[in-house]
């Protein structure tokens, strides 16, 4: 199927009624979980997972782009109006959106995160629909070396990328890859790590890690803040057309931060984080307004742009090679695995109404949000308004009850709330869980792809190396892991004999 | 943040150790045909010199200008530690403990109406009766979409015989 009968019949598929709901739905809650300052896209996909077991693979994954989507447009709107980043991708947009509502511009500076969304959205998708299936083409000549080597530099690259403490990263990936060796081993049938406990005999379920990790931890967390004064600044609808100077200064930040967005979207790691930062990086370099900290609308425009564009990027490596790189993308790919589907590169052949259908409903998607957060903004921003004390009880009702749902057991919820705990220890004591749960996923598939590639090569550890997929894929990880450190030294060298 | 993050990585050298002597025991194979404690034997190792890392980096003394440890992109804590309610979280955990103890025997319906209550009023909602109003509408709405729609067979304990 090429690109454009795909597209076509992704859309025949997308259009039904029960994902055009779906569709709807996601948009909706990914919306209103980003203008709700605490819980954030990846928590919320991971507490919804137990809610798409039995649902149709295609809803689920439809409901979880409109929900990743929908966060990245609703993140801005709390940014803006209220000077607090409604989830971590918007982090960026409150230093300028903010100056510019107390100028009067808020609602400028809303049409423009909209807008930028919804162009840099539709770019993304466009890469996405060019990009996946070509390297999932690309991919169908991999072997297991490079697998094995696909996911090491993921997690190697996703280590630094992330900008915290090597060490402690690694740490993650090792814990991460411990606790995917528990349960029966596929190849002998061993038992490894089940303490005779039948019920782990099937490994440690990624949903109670994953509900626990990122959805009751982040309830903690978000328990423990300070209640804050919520003051709305109201926008009139008339007031959110930016002037014609105002869309010209941002049209190349949306373009650049598109396309900023979708590349570091192909990077493991935290991407739309990343890309909004180097999006607003780049425009204050490029500023020659002097406006940047004072309510530049290139600040606004650029990053929000970036954080969209990176979601479609983040699909592409999941879509045609059935590896994450993110942590979002580990859940999304979750509700694939608990309904028996295993992605990679023959999805788009095996299942092309998932395959298709999910990107064409990212189009519409897109198109509902731009109309949620353009007209529709007031009224989503009031949300806002909802108290703490009801809507934390009713989330965490939502997690008891659906990870109790999955299979009636419940050993799932002690595993959720012990992951819980040690997802919020691991926040306060400032590691990254990220590495932890995508070296959870991906410890099984390295396993085998390593046992597999050693059967094939005869114990030839140099078949790694001597392939040339797997031996770039290998260099580029040693350059990203090697390089940092050997610069820093050089500085320090320099600094010496000056 | 320093001793918390010094005992973690001790914690976590404990379980390396424990996990590495476990792997120890599982048939190793050959380099050619790995066998299933092959593996596990790799990665104990790396989490025993992972956490040893982790520990030494506390320990020894940080060089003047370096980025401190705890900087982290996706680290989305705002708030300052002494503005920060600690005890909420703590009651928070023995309520979930609790549902998940009483789940079985007392059932659905009372375990999590009682954990509603209790939660309304950790995340600040003072008064009683408002709150277990609230907490009823809440357990009627998902009753119905739980047990009577999507029909999870959530326990129903000593309630079992009422609604048959």
């Amino acid at each position: 199927m090429d690109l454009f009968s795909g597209l076509i019949h992704g859309f025949s598929v997308a259009l039904t009624p029960i994902n055009l709901l779906f569709g709807f739905a996601g948009a909706v809650i990914g919306t209103i979980i980003g203008i709700l300052p605490g819980l954030g896209p990846l928590g919320t996909m991971a507490l919804l997972l137990s809610l798409t077991y039995g649902l149709d693979p295609t809803a689920g994954m439809i409901l979880f782009a409109g929900i990743y989507f929908g966060a990245m447009y609703g993140g801005s709107t709390t940014s803006i109006l209220l000077n607090i980043p409604g989830e971590a991708a918007s982090v960026v947009t409150v230093i300028e959106g903010y100056q510019m509502a107390r100028r009067g511009r808020a609602g400028a500076a809303l049409a423009v995160a909209a807008v930028g969304s919804f162009v840099a959205g539709t770019i993304s998708l466009i890469g996405l629909s060019f990009l996946a299936p070509t390297l999932a083409m690309a991919a169908l000549r991999f072997g297991p070396p490079e697998y094995l080597a696909v996911a090491l530099v993921g997690l190697v690259i996703m280590s630094r990328l992330t900008g915290g403490d090597l060490p402690k990263s690694l740490l993650m990936i090792a814990l991460g890859l411990a606790l995917g060796t528990v349960g029966m081993e596929t190849v002998a049938g061993y038992m490894r790590y089940t303490f005779k406990q039948p019920l782990l005999a099937q490994g440690i379920d990624f949903l109670p890690v994953a509900m626990g990790l990122f959805g009751i931890s982040e309830v903690l967390v978000t328990a423990e803040e300070p209640l804050r004064n919520m003051q709305l600044k109201k926008v009139r609808f008339r007031e959110l057309w930016p002037t014609l100077v105002e869309w010209k200064r941002s049209f190349w930040p949306i373009i650049r931060g598109s396309f900023i967005g979708f590349f570091v979207g192909l990077v493991p790691g935290p991407s739309p984080v990343i890309a909004s930062m180097v999006s607003y990086s780049t425009e204050s370099k490029l500023d020659k307004s002097g406006e940047f900290g004072k309510g530049a609308i290139e600040g606004v425009a650029g990053p929000e742009a970036a954080n969209n564009s990176a979601v479609g990027g983040a699909y592409v490596p999941l879509m045609a090679l059935g590896i994450p790189f993110t942590p979002a993308m580990a859940v999304v790919m979750a509700v694939l695995l608990i309904n028996g589907i295993n992605p990679g590169p023959l999805l788009m052949t095996e299942k092309p109404d998932l395959f298709w259908g999910v990107i064409a409903s990212m189009y519409i998607g897109n198109f509902m949000l731009l109309v949620f957060n353009l007209p529709l903004v007031g009224v989503f921003a009031s949300i806002i308004r909802t108290p703490l004390y009801l809507l934390m009880p009713i989330v965490l009702l939502l997690c008891l009850v659906g990870v109790y749902s999955v299979n009636n057991s419940l050993l799932d919820i002690w595993l959720m709330i012990g992951f819980g705990l040690l997802g919020y220890l691991l926040r306060r004591l400032k590691y990254d869980l990220a590495p932890l749960v995508l070296a959870l996923v991906l410890g099984p598939m390295m396993e085998r792809s390593f046992r597999e590639a050693m059967m094939i090569s005869r114990g030839d550890l140099s078949v790694f190396l001597s392939r040339p997929i797997s031996g770039t894929i290998l260099l580029v990880g040693a350059i990203v892991l090697a390089v940092p450190p050997l610069i820093g030294w050089i500085k320090t060298l320099l600094r010496r004999t000056a | 943040m320093k001793l918390g993050s010094i005992v973690f990585a001790g914690l976590i050298l404990a379980v390396g150790l424990v996990y590495e002597g476990m792997a120890l025991y599982m048939p190793r194979g050959s380099l050619s045909y790995p066998g299933p404690g092959f593996f596990p034997l790799v990665i104990g190792a790396f989490l025993i010199v992972t956490a040893l890392g982790c520990i030494l980096q506390e320990v020894l003394p940080r060089k003047t200008g370096e980025r401190p440890a705890s900087s982290s992109l996706s680290s989305q804590d705002s708030a300052a530690p002494g503005d920060r309610n600690v005890k909420k979280t703590f009651q928070l955990m023995a309520l979930m403990l609790g549902y998940a103890l009483v789940l079985k025997p007392l059932g659905f319906l009372i375990s999590i109406c009682a954990f509603l209550v209790v939660a309304i009023r950790i995340f600040g909602y003072r008064r009683w009766l408002p709150a277990l109003a609230m907490a009823a509408v809440i357990v009627a709405v998902s009753y119905v979409s739980f047990v009577l729609w999507l029909k999870v067979p959530l326990p129903m304990g000593i309630l079992e015989e009422v609604i048959g």
